[in-house]
């Protein structure tokens, strides 16, 4: 399995991270190495069988409760108290 | 063969200790011994020092404590804890205080534990020598050149260097486990779903499980007793089936041990040797060892690391700078802003599992990729179904080698990913899994022993594990008096 510098940007671009242009040649053969690995499970030629889910869970359904939610102020200290009972982030025009 | 857990307890009710003094005594240890193997990433003295204050006032009053009052212990930094820094070891989540608590550690509260502080970990649980800190790795007591294991590896540290006398760590594809057989600890993982997951911050949802790391089966048994609960919190929690602390039994009389020869392939000789000796003990005490083949295990390494690393993907899409953690300083827009903070608040480990994720469930490579690797997982539950027709508990290796020198897995991602054969099998059937020291190579460094169980059958697991550690006590002893630094 080839994988191309243009295929590891649009990965990274979809997963959000910015890779910079001296690190992209040693990031595609990191990565190819580790898809080769993975690409080891395509030389099982036997029968598959569907998966679902670990140890036969369900669904959990119950009635709708409505329950205190946690503390504005108290989910605003982690970024110092926010603005005006929001999370602030720079203004962009 | 008593825990610490029981014989601190008794000191503790015959006023032999305070609770204060006795946490004094690990805070000490702390102080003087943290430097060396980096076990702690945070310490909690107030916390620690209230509680035994608590505790102490109670058996002044001559009221009854429980067993896990008052014993001093440790969780890893990815199990949330309200009001105390939780950083998973990652510069994302650097000044992340949670608002509350993970169930885990609500119910060892309700029994006031007493928290030391927080252990080191691999980067978000994902590595297998503590090494992708932002903190650096822990070191392990045993020999301080060497890593204490990953990616629990601080408890382990803490654990096996006398710094705590049990803690929690968290298990995906071993981190439980490898650190426990590389520092000389018991290290339990239980069955997917035993305990709840509320509050421990996810890497790989449908594989991690939270269990603790001791230094004697009956300590792990108390704690398992002590955390699998039902909880309406996690929809996957189901609880234990029984309680196994007070039920643990050296009688091993027509137990059958299954031995699968592919957990063999390629472990170091010490290794082998170790584990043969093993099954003669348990040959002696009455078991019935069952040679068998799983020959589906050697997909088992890329089903792991395709599965977890996709649930990664989704899972670390939440770190975004917005609401909590690590924000970059200067940005232009809310692309670059998220872009910019994952890149640099995230390490490259956890860049890669990302990365491999997102490949991994991309359109086009979907079906080749994440499906079979799903589909492969029924496999690999139905290959561990069938053998326990035959059997009661499979004895493995925990490890293929014994606890790298510092520096190993910066080397090759591959390769490292290579040593976690032996433990991912356990996260991917859901079953529950612990090792225990059986042996040391050449350098003293400790061999781990892997017993692994049905689905929710810890007691047949913890039982199997308690007659061994009866009848090879110098074992154990030398795992818990091995420690030098």
């Amino acid at each position: 399995m080839m994988v191309t510098k243009e295929e590891i940007l649009d990965i990274a671009l979809l997963a959000k991270l910015s890779v910079e242009e001296d690190k992209l040649d040693e990031l595609t053969k990191e990565m190819m190495n580790i898809i080769q690995f993975a690409d080891t499970i395509n030389a099982f030629d036997g029968e598959v069988q569907e998966f679902d889910n670990i140890n036969s869970l369900s669904n959990v359904f119950r009635e709708d409760e409505v329950l205190p939610s946690y503390p504005r102020e108290e989910i605003l200290k982690n970024v110092g108290g926010g603005e005006n009972g929001y999370f602030p982030v720079k203004k962009r025009m | 063969m008593t825990g610490q857990i029981k014989t601190l307890h008794e000191m503790l009710v015959q006023k032999q200790i305070s609770c204060t003094e006795l946490t004094h005594t690990y805070l000490a240890a702390i102080e003087k011994d943290n430097g060396k193997l980096n076990a702690y990433v945070k310490v909690t003295p107030d916390t620690a020092l209230a509680t035994a204050k608590t505790v102490d006032e109670k058996i002044a009053k001559g009221e009854p404590i429980g067993l896990l009052e008052g014993i001093p212990m440790t969780l890893k930094d990815n199990i949330s804890t309200k009001d105390i820094e939780t950083t998973c070891c990652s510069k994302i989540l650097s000044g992340y205080v949670p608002i509350y608590d993970a169930t885990v550690w609500t119910l060892l509260k309700e029994q006031n534990a007493v928290l030391l502080g927080k252990t080191n970990m691999d980067e978000f649980a994902m590595g297998s020598s503590c090494e992708t800190s932002c903190f650096g790795g822990a070191a392990n007591p045993h020999n301080t050149d060497h890593v204490a294991g990953g990616s629990s590896g601080g408890v382990a540290s803490a654990v096996a260097g006398n710094l705590a006398v049990y803690g929690l760590g968290s298990d995906t594809g071993g981190s439980i486990r490898q650190p426990a057989a590389f520092c000389g600890c018991v290290g339990l993982k239980p069955t997917y779903g035993a305990v709840s997951r509320y509050g421990l911050i996810a890497y790989a949802s449908s594989l991690d499980q939270i269990g603790p790391i001791t230094t004697s089966v009956e300590d792990a048994a108390i704690l398992f007793d002590a955390i699998a609960k039902k909880d309406d919190m996690d929809s996957t929690s189901s609880g234990a089936k029984e309680p196994v602390a007070d039920r643990l039994s050296a009688g091993l009389e027509g137990v059958k041990i299954g031995v699968a020869k592919e957990y063999f392939d390629g472990i170091k000789p010490e290794i082998q040797t170790a584990l043969e000796g093993a099954i003669k003990v348990y040959e002696s005490l009455g078991a019935q060892i069952i040679p068998f083949s799983l020959p589906i295990l050697k997909y088992a390494l890329p089903v792991y690391y395709i599965l977890a690393c996709a649930e990664a993907s989704s899972n670390l899409g939440r770190y975004d700078g917005i609401r909590y953690g690590y924000r970059t300083d200067s940005y232009n827009g809310i692309h670059d802003m998220i872009c910019k903070t994952r890149s640099e608040g995230f390490g490259a480990e956890v860049k890669r599992r990302i990365l491999l994720g997102t490949y991994v469930l991309s359109s086009g490579y979907y079906d080749a990729y994440y499906k079979k690797a799903q589909n492969l997982r029924g496999n690999i539950v139905s290959a561990f179904q069938n053998a326990f027709a035959d059997c009661d508990v499979i004895l493995a290796p925990t490890v293929p080698v014994t606890a790298f020198e510092k520096g190993f897995s910066a080397k090759d991602a591959v390769e490292t990913y290579l040593t976690d054969i032996c433990t991912v099998p356990v996260n991917i059937a859901g079953l529950p899994g612990i090792s225990l020291p059986c042996g040391f190579d050449g350098q003293g460094l400790p061999i781990g022993m892997q017993l692994i169980g049905n689905t929710f059958g810890e007691a047949k697991v913890l039982n199997t594990a308690f007659a061994y550690e009866a009848a090879a006590k110098d074992v154990f002893k030398k795992a818990q008096t091995g420690v030098r630094f």
